[in-house]
């Protein structure tokens, strides 16, 4: 333990930023583009904050609230975002994040404000992010395999031809969107308990940005790519000391290399080449795709 | 047994008079086909259907359940599957993954097992699977299943989409031009394939959208002709292809000089 203990803190990002990246992904995998789980983890965690340090409510069961408050926000923003595709989906909820943040700006009574929300104490090990982050993980995978991840994967690739097959719509964007926050409020939640303090700006673009990234690093089909894309974009920085404080311009850089030579992301291309080279070896190379 | 009856159905895009209202039965157990020149509206009449168009009148009914207003999940919930005259696969997916979509009519399961993988959800998507698998061994497919359908050759994509409708179990199947881009022999293959679906067992109503004429004479029941969003003819495939108006709207005006 003697290696791992100075590094736990790097641990505690990755599966923090894991749980986010995964409340992105899951809109991502059912084709709505919503940038909404910072939003969703201001929520959770400022809702755990005031509970705990100024209500005396038990941890756990702050945790639970703040999960079901992303819940139900998540739940209630999917009904005016369902109306809406695409690009203005993002600005939807790119709008609802900013009006969170402002929201607790000025509620400086419940929130602290400006100056932040300090003093909460730290209750959240390692052990606890990597239990709630698998917990997430194994979720999604089961429901991925089942009925939900096939009518997911429709409405991504062709919303069209998955209504004409019986897949409601709606049904699924409120899924998507409920899951999204409840998964962003739990992690909101703990990164309130493991952090000392909250600001409002947090939550903001930083967040945004750094799931946005670790997404589509990654690889967005399946569950590992989140982790995979949070690993990456939390240790490049610590390897190449030297980068550290160029941060920002190493994720943008990150990024456009990304998109252009991997746009499925790190994870999915591994998977993609490997079944193809499977097929390949069975000999059924697919002849050229458009023959 | 119900067919699917149009009745006095039309729409206009805005001054526009896409299809005039007509009346329309695709009868169960038979194979109505609907033909007619390049933009006569046959593709309209399966969107109005389907629910991707909003009918401008008329009613649409299907043994007692009233389509006309019905969204188009609700359209395929009910019983009618389609394919389209464009293939529209999910390109990325494996040829299993797609045709295991055109199950989702028949899920069970609530949407709290499925979260959860509860035994019910998982022995259900293994249930699904072999059905797959028995539809593509009837389209002799089973080699592609774990193929990303998008790298398919044209004539195996239309099997798949094919494979995808016939996964609905539908009781109405719309075939938008599906031997388009195939030769002669595999058409005929597939032609035998719609008319057992038509004849064998419960016996389902297809509808058949169609260009080639030999194809459509030698299959359909009963046949209706659209020009210019106006139907000029219906009857027996003898009687239409027999018909001058029909010959008219196909081959154009006899001229003599």
């Amino acid at each position: 333990m003697g290696f791992i203990a100075p590094h736990l803190p790097l641990l505690d990002l990755i599966f923090i930023g894991t749980g986010y990246a995964l409340s992105q992904a899951i809109v991502f995998r059912a084709g709505t583009f919503s940038v909404a789980t910072s939003g969703f983890a201001a929520l959770g965690a400022y809702c755990v904050a005031i509970l705990v340090v100024k209500q005396g409510v038990h941890p756990a069961v702050a945790v639970g609230l703040g999960t079901l408050l992303g819940l139900f926000s998540g739940l209630l923003l999917s009904m005016p975002l369902a109306r809406l595709r695409g690009v203005y989906q993002a600005i939807a909820s790119l709008a609802f994040v900013e009006i969170l943040v402002a929201l607790i700006l000025y509620f400086e009574v419940l929130t602290g404000g400006p100056l932040g929300f300090h003093n909460i104490p730290r209750l959240v090990n390692t052990w606890t992010l990597f239990f709630a982050m698998t917990a997430t993980m194994l979720l999604l995978i089961v429901l991925g395999q089942g009925g939900i991840g096939r009518a997911f994967d429709a409405m991504r690739q062709d919303p069209t031809v998955a209504a004409s097959l019986g897949v409601n719509p709606t049904r699924y964007h409120v899924l998507s969107f409920s899951l999204s926050g409840a998964i962003a409020g739990l992690f909101g939640g703990l990164d309130a308990l493991r952090n000392f303090s909250l600001t409002a700006e947090q939550f903001g673009f930083s967040i945004l940005i750094a799931t946005l990234s670790a997404v589509v690093l990654g690889g967005r089909r399946y569950v590992f790519g989140p982790l995979i894309g949070t690993a990456i974009l939390v240790l490049l920085p610590e390897i190449f000391r030297p980068l550290a404080q160029y941060r920002q311009a190493v994720y943008g850089l990150l990024l456009v290399v990304v998109m252009a030579y991997l746009p499925f992301g790190v994870y999915d291309t591994i998977v993609m080449k490997l079944h193809n080279r499977r097929l390949a070896r069975a000999g059924m190379l697919p002849a050229k795709a458009g023959s | 047994m119900s067919s699917l009856v149009l009745k006095g159905v039309g729409k206009r895009f805005g001054g526009l008079q896409a299809v005039a209202p007509f009346d329309m039965e695709i009868a169960r157990g038979k194979i109505t086909g609907l033909i007619g020149p390049n933009g006569a509206g046959k593709t309209t009449v399966v969107n109005l259907i389907t629910g991707v168009y909003k009918l401008s009148e008329g009613r649409i009914l299907f043994g007692d359940v009233d389509l006309t207003e019905a969204p188009r999940h609700e359209v395929a919930r009910a019983g009618l599957a389609r394919t389209y005259q464009t293939i529209r696969l999910l390109p990325d997916a494996t040829v299993v993954a797609n045709v295991m979509i055109g199950m989702y009519r028949h899920q069970r399961t609530s949407l709290l097992a499925q979260l959860f993988g509860l035994p019910s959800s998982r022995a259900e998507t293994a249930r699904f699977r072999d059905e797959v698998f028995r539809l593509l061994d009837r389209f002799g497919m089973t080699r592609y299943a774990d193929y990303p359908a998008g790298a398919l050759s044209y004539g195996d994509q239309r099997r798949v989409e094919m494979m995808r409708a016939l996964a609905l179990k539908p009781e109405v199947l719309l075939l938008d031009e599906p031997v388009a881009g195939i030769n002669d022999v595999e058409a005929a293959k597939l032609g035998k394939i719609f008319r057992s679906l038509a004849t064998d067992g419960d016996g389902m109503a297809v509808l058949l959208i169609e260009h080639n004429m030999r194809f459509v004479t030698n299959l359909c029941d009963y046949v209706y002709v659209l020009d210019g969003g106006q139907l000029i003819s219906q009857g027996s495939a003898e009687q239409v292809v027999s018909d001058p108006v029909v010959i008219k709207a196909y081959l154009g005006e006899h001229e003599d000089a």
